[in-house]
């Protein structure tokens, strides 16, 4: 008998139901003629072209004497680490869509701040959702951490201090790209993560340098860059493009300066960094798509 | 139907059970209280609201020797309570191992003003502070993980952590590093005779007041405002030859090469020794130095 009243009294009950239904049945209508959004997934794959053949990275344990590589002074060299941060990713295709991966820092975690490690070979595969469907054709990030991943305060996830070792503590702030191996021609004395100060011809390139101080020389040296595909990949629900785009390790030392494993081979300040800095953008490039 | 109502019954329980877990996991806010003369609150306090369990557990943390390497060196060490949060004893500080520092600890006071800290301001967010003494192989020598690590072994952290961040499973540095600055935060300099005056509630003696004429002509420059720095980098012409790059070593600007942190002069009766090396034990000698230059 209650249950009846409460019907009774509450004739609104049902017109707030036919009006949700009647909003959903519009909003479903409209959506008809777009498609559902869908993933894509964007692939840092790091390699040494060789001879003129990629190849896969071959990493080393610190103070070894073999040597896979020769950078563009003819210095061999080998690897023992490799990390760098993509952020600010976009996608842009040519009929105007555009999807900017979003960007947050919390104590928490973080997101759309990705740390490609070569010693973890799935930290390199980057799964944008969310990503409104359509063609795209083009994509542009930032390889380092802008000045806003150190002005949040002590945040977590991919840029945990204590987990990311790519902090600089006395200059707080993080590093956008590190290197470390040995080289033939390095005289030592070099320290990092894992080239240790005993180790004998390390090379250790900690590449960073994120804030301005206006009319000073602070160097910024995190790099933007954009990339167009050959191809469109096409993106809606139920489909997962993947988009590979390749580093090369070689030109992070030769695409626009050279570098010289002889001297300043232990860089550990932004000042230091910025010859191979300005190789980043050079070292990347678009490979292709599978769709 | 008799069923239904008793199922209804238990769901409304079960709301009602968790609604009290979350009374009993609430945090007590704490507010940061600015004096109107002061500069304005720097430090992002809607990332990090300080809450009473918060600034508890930085207390604690701050007065832990197990964050150095050999279980020796709390942040106290170097910064004692009862002298403004500085070292009296070591000139320059000693660390883990015994082994002694290249810079003089400074004050930890007022520090939601400031934008830069550490004598060449390389350090621009408070959060990471503690991360530069843990990670100095002369400070406390450890790695930030493995403080993390061990806090997450002893058993008493776990709760602490717990209260002031709810929701939180482990211990991460973010939390760590978010609490010690709640409590570094709440270190305000703000009840001196200077402090009184400019509130209106005291007025500054003949022999202070002419202090203050000589102050405001040759000091007052530099040591400005109400936290009397201006936090620019200065060379004040202590070395002809630079041991510490100072600055230099931040901005990368050759001249900027020996210069460091204009210091706070709160406190300045107890923070001896004076400079960023500590070389001067007195007052005195500070201000014979700046006489003799």
């Amino acid at each position: 008998m209650k249950q009846l009243n409460f019907f009774k009294h509450n004739k609104s009950f049902y017109s707030v139901i036919f009006l949700t239904l009647a909003i959903f049945m519009v909003s479903c209508k409209k959506d008809s003629d777009k498609k559902d959004p869908g993933n894509i997934e964007i692939e840092f794959d790091n390699i040494a072209v060789v001879n003129g053949i990629e190849r896969q990275l071959t990493l080393v344990s610190p103070g070894s004497t073999d040597y896979g590589y020769t950078n563009g002074m003819s210095q061999t060299f080998n690897i023992n680490l490799l990390r760098y941060y993509i952020t600010n990713i976009k996608l842009e295709g040519p009929n105007g869509e555009v999807f900017t991966d979003h960007v947050h820092v919390s104590s928490s975690g973080t997101e759309g701040i990705y740390l490609v490690d070569e010693a973890q070979p799935s930290s390199g595969s980057v799964i944008l959702d969310n990503v409104p469907a359509g063609e795209y054709n083009k994509i542009t990030f930032t390889v380092g951490v802008e000045e806003n991943g150190v002005t949040e305060g002590a945040a977590g996830g991919n840029l945990d201090p204590a987990t990311c070792k790519m902090f600089w503590n006395w200059n707080s702030g993080y590093i956008a790209l590190k290197f470390e191996g040995q080289s033939n021609v390095s005289a030592g004395g070099t320290t990092g993560t894992e080239t240790l100060e005993g180790v004998t011809k390390g090379i250790a390139y900690h590449i960073g340098g994120w804030k301005t101080i206006d009319g000073t020389a602070f160097v910024y040296n995190n790099k933007t860059m954009s990339f167009t595909f050959d191809t469109k990949a096409k993106v809606e629900k139920g489909l997962q493009p993947a988009v590979h785009m390749v580093f090369d390790v070689i030109k992070l030392f030769s695409s626009k300066n050279l570098i010289d494993f002889t001297g300043n081979n232990n860089v550990h300040k932004p000042v230091d960094g910025k010859p191979a800095a300005e190789n980043i953008p050079g070292a990347f490039a678009f490979d292709h798509i599978h769709q | 139907m008799k069923r239904k109502i008793a199922l209804l019954i238990g769901a409304t329980f079960i709301i009602f059970s968790c609604g009290k877990d979350d009374v009993v996991t609430k945090t007590s806010p704490y507010s940061l209280i600015r004096p109107d003369y002061f500069p304005e609150i720097t430090y992002p306090l809607e990332n990090n609201p300080i809450t009473k369990e918060g600034f508890e557990l930085g207390k604690k943390l701050f007065n832990d020797p197990r964050l150095s390497l050999d279980n020796s060196v709390a942040c106290s060490n170097c910064h004692v309570k009862g002298v403004a949060f500085t070292d009296p004893q070591h000139n320059p500080s000693v660390g883990i191992f015994n082994q002694i520092g290249t810079r003089n600890a400074p004050m930890i006071a007022n520090m939601a003003f400031q934008s830069e800290f550490l004598w060449d301001g390389g350090v621009s967010h408070l959060d990471f502070v503690p991360v530069f003494a843990i990670e100095n192989q002369k400070e406390m020598g450890e790695e930030l993980h493995h403080v993390v690590y061990k806090l997450n072994k002893i058993p008493e952290y776990a709760p602490l952590f717990k209260a002031a961040f709810p929701g939180i499973d482990t211990i991460t540095s973010p939390y760590m590093l978010r609490a010690i600055s709640q409590y570094m935060l709440l270190l305000v300099s703000d009840k001196s005779k200077y402090d009184r005056v400019q509130k209106g509630e005291d007025v500054f003696s003949a022999s202070e007041l002419t202090g203050k004429a000589v102050f405001d002509q040759k000091c007052a420059a530099c040591h400005s405002g109400a936290l009397f720095t201006n936090y620019e980098y200065m060379n004040n012409g202590l070395d002809l030859v630079f041991m510490d790059v100072g600055r230099e070593l931040i901005s990368a600007l050759a001249s900027d090469l020996g210069k460091f942190k204009v210091p706070s002069l709160r406190n300045i009766m107890l923070t001896a020794p004076y400079m960023h090396d500590g070389r001067f034990k007195t007052l005195d000698e500070v201000l014979e130095h700046y006489r003799s230059e």
